[in-house]
């Protein structure tokens, strides 16, 4: 039996309870929900489990200034997507890896944390994916404190 | 003309490298080699390894962790070696120019000696590019083994 | 990805495959550790088309960001511009018309015929069958004169504009997608028949790179991968976007949970896409092709999905209220198959490498140079692909 995107969120409501800081369902098929970092991993293991969403699609970060933000997108049954939104300290971005409960978030973790550096604790293999073998450490190209002058300034003495 | 230079331009082998393109330029390049354009009539073939090309087809703007591997298959090709870049990327980098992961077109890595133009250029583009090519190679100075 | 247990603390050779081949795509690299003949775990290096999209996307106005979604990949690149225009359209409220959803469908269906003969030719070539590969290219030619006759080339269509599609199809020019159609269904027709029947095809491909159902859906796999080990998702069908929800069509799934079967899938999936793309033809609304959008996008973000040729793709984007994104993510179906693919792989023979990779259609069916490193003798050789597919048919 498919569950809707309202019954969905009622379940979420249900178990978690204030812990879900909003929960909203924009259109049909989509459903945003912001929870706290400490919680992710309770939220997830749950949706895995007794809502059995196994499938997901991605996962973003976005810059937010003083906060990185970090959205898993899921998909039940391919069709409705529960993007769960996080924050996460721009001056210590740290957060648990949900790779023992969903092996497909690997891949998806690493481009997060080269791109942002955010940083998975407990991730089993967390190395670069897609930058350069001479990227220099520490640069995040994804952040807003780099604009595409100042990343194209570290090629510049490459070329030479 | 002699026998090397003859029997290269009337078969020049071809070696492809993708230096992080789209793919569009990459499947009209192959579209190329197949039936309706074949472009073994004029007996040039693809080849995988670099040792055995003459002329390498590059497509797609330099990104920065393929720059030393681009460097590395020109050096790998035997002399006299000819590139065409292939596509407008090729060419200058053209919408990825501003990317931070860009170096910008192949001319500023390797020596070009025949620009083809288009996003991505037609399977006839490419021939033609590459039968200017055979233009060149005949009439080019050096005359090896003579 | 995790080794076999069995292998563990022995000594193993390690493989890079990559970053370079001769026949198509994207340079990439994988090395593999193998013992003997078998692998034993692989190690995917991505990267090499790194080009910073995202971020440069976050530099240009939302008109100029419909041509850099066009060139994400070439051969899908109908599925990223309509995956990135039907996004805005959200954020901006704006309603398209009916007809543009329908050439929208039409232009995302040629494009999966063309992507899946593309597919079929190149699986063929790595099977060492060259004799298909050259038939489905030369077929593939078809589809791609009909793109050319809606949009005027023969990729990188442009055909998507925020607020519809760019370009109407004629009556006439409709008549002519549908007869020859009928010439690439006869001809699929018997391609399906060939692989059902040829035994060379069955040997190199059942049991071939296997992929269960239970992993394929723990690692997040998509697309005909996942169909093949019979889950039958489809965003077509699931989640339905542009004119999808008044189109009747099937979800093709086989449970062979091997090449074979994803060699079926996609080659009925081309004959599906027929099927929807005659549909669509037939029933395609009369009306305007598109609306005026504005410029500026409200603050907003949205979550944008479709079934590309090798899978589902999903874009976010925020938007500020200016007239460039805050931020925009690209998930292309690739990623969520490199997963599986090393599932695929380990247990499996050196010699099943090429047409395994090829197997999940990877918009980077890289390798051209090995490097072999034998761990023991500290000994480096280099191997071709072209190499490599004669070792390969020559086990």
């Amino acid at each position: 039996m498919m569950m809707t995107e309202n019954e969905i969120v009622e379940s979420l409501k249900e178990s978690f309870g204030d812990k879900i800081l909003e929960i909203e369902s924009p259109r049909e098929r989509r459903i945003f929900s912001r929870i706290k970092q400490e919680d992710l991993k309770k939220v997830v293991a749950f949706i895995r489990d007794d809502l059995q969403i196994t499938h997901l699609s991605t996962i973003t970060a976005s810059d937010l200034g003083d906060e990185i933000e970090l959205i898993y997108h899921f998909v039940y049954e391919g069709a409705i997507v529960l993007s769960l939104v996080t924050e996460v300290p721009m001056d210590e971005p740290k957060i648990p890896t949900i790779v023992d409960i969903i092996p497909g978030s690997q891949l998806y973790e690493r481009e997060v944390y080269e791109m942002m550096g955010v940083v998975f604790e407990g991730h089993p293999n967390l190395e670069p994916l897609l930058l350069p073998e001479d990227w220099p450490k520490g640069v995040y190209p994804l952040r807003k404190e780099y604009d595409l002058e100042k990343l194209r300034e570290l090629n510049k003495d490459d070329t030479a | 003309m002699g026998i090397l230079k003859w029997s290269r331009s009337k078969s020049p082998w071809l070696i492809h490298f993708n230096t992080g393109g789209c793919n569009g330029c990459d499947i009209e390049l192959l579209a190329a080699l197949t039936p309706k354009y074949d472009v073994e009539r004029f007996g040039i073939v693809l080849e995988g390894s670099p040792r055995h090309a003459d002329v390498m087809a590059v497509t797609g703007p330099v990104t920065r962790q393929v720059r030393k591997r681009l460097r590395r298959i020109y050096d790998q090709m035997p002399e006299p070696k000819f590139v065409v870049a292939i596509g407008s990327c090729a060419l200058t980098g053209a919408p990825f120019g501003d990317c931070y992961n860009v170096l910008g077109g192949t001319e500023k890595q390797i020596p070009v000696d025949v620009y083809v133009p288009g996003c991505p250029p037609r399977p006839e583009a490419i021939i033609d590019g590459i039968a200017k090519l055979l233009g060149k190679m005949e009439s080019s100075d050096d005359d090896d083994g003579e | 990805m995790t080794p076999r247990k069995d292998t563990v603390g022995r000594k193993t050779t390690s493989i890079p495959v990559g970053p370079q081949h001769p026949a198509l795509k994207e340079p990439e690299s994988f090395t593999f550790e193998i013992d003997g003949e078998t692998i034993v775990d692989v190690i995917p290096r991505l990267g090499y088309v790194h080009r910073g999209i995202e971020k440069a996307m976050e530099s240009r106005t939302y008109i100029q960001n419909l041509y850099l979604a066009e060139r994400i990949c070439g051969i899908c690149s109908h599925s990223h511009t309509t995956c990135y225009a039907q996004g805005v359209e959200e954020l901006l409220d704006v309603k398209i018309p009916d007809r543009a959803n329908f050439i929208r469908v039409i232009i995302a269906e040629l494009e999966r015929i063309h992507s899946h003969m593309l597919w079929l030719g190149v699986a063929a070539h790595e099977i060492g069958f060259d004799t298909l590969f050259m038939h489905s290219w030369l077929d593939r030619e078809l589809v791609m004169d009909l793109l050319e006759l809606i949009s005027g080339n023969r990729v990188n269509y442009a055909m998507n504009t925020i607020g519809g599609v760019r370009r109407n199809i004629s009556d006439d020019g409709g008549q002519k997608v549908k007869d020859s159609l009928a010439d690439v269904e006869e001809r699929m027709k018997h391609y399906v028949e060939v692989i059902k029947t040829d035994q060379s095809i069955r040997q190199r491909t059942k049991n071939i790179g296997p992929l269960n159902c239970t992993p394929a859906a723990d690692l997040c796999a998509a697309g005909p991968t996942l169909r093949a080990s019979g889950i039958a998702r489809d965003v077509r069908k699931d989640d339905p976007y542009a004119a999808y929800g008044e189109i009747p069509f099937d979800v093709i799934s086989y449970d062979g949970c091997d090449l074979f079967s994803r060699t079926l899938v996609r080659c009925e999936e081309i004959l599906e896409a027929i099927k929807i793309t005659d549909y669509a033809i037939d029933n395609l609304p009369e009306g305007a092709i598109r609306v005026r959008a504005a410029r500026k996008v409200p603050e907003g973000r949205v979550v944008s999905r479709l079934e590309a040729p090798r899978g589902e793709l999903i874009h976010y984007c925020k938007s500020n209220g200016t007239d460039t994104p805050e931020r925009y993510k690209v998930r292309a179906p690739t990623l969520a198959n490199v997963l599986a693919l090393g599932n695929m792989l380990i247990g499996g023979n050196v010699a099943d490498i090429p047409i395994v990779l090829a197997g999940i259609d990877p918009c980077f069916s890289c390798m051209d140079r090995m490097a072999f490193v034998d761990t023991k003798s500290d000994k480096r050789w280099t191997w071709t692909q072209e190499d490599l597919q004669r070792y390969a048919l020559k086990c």
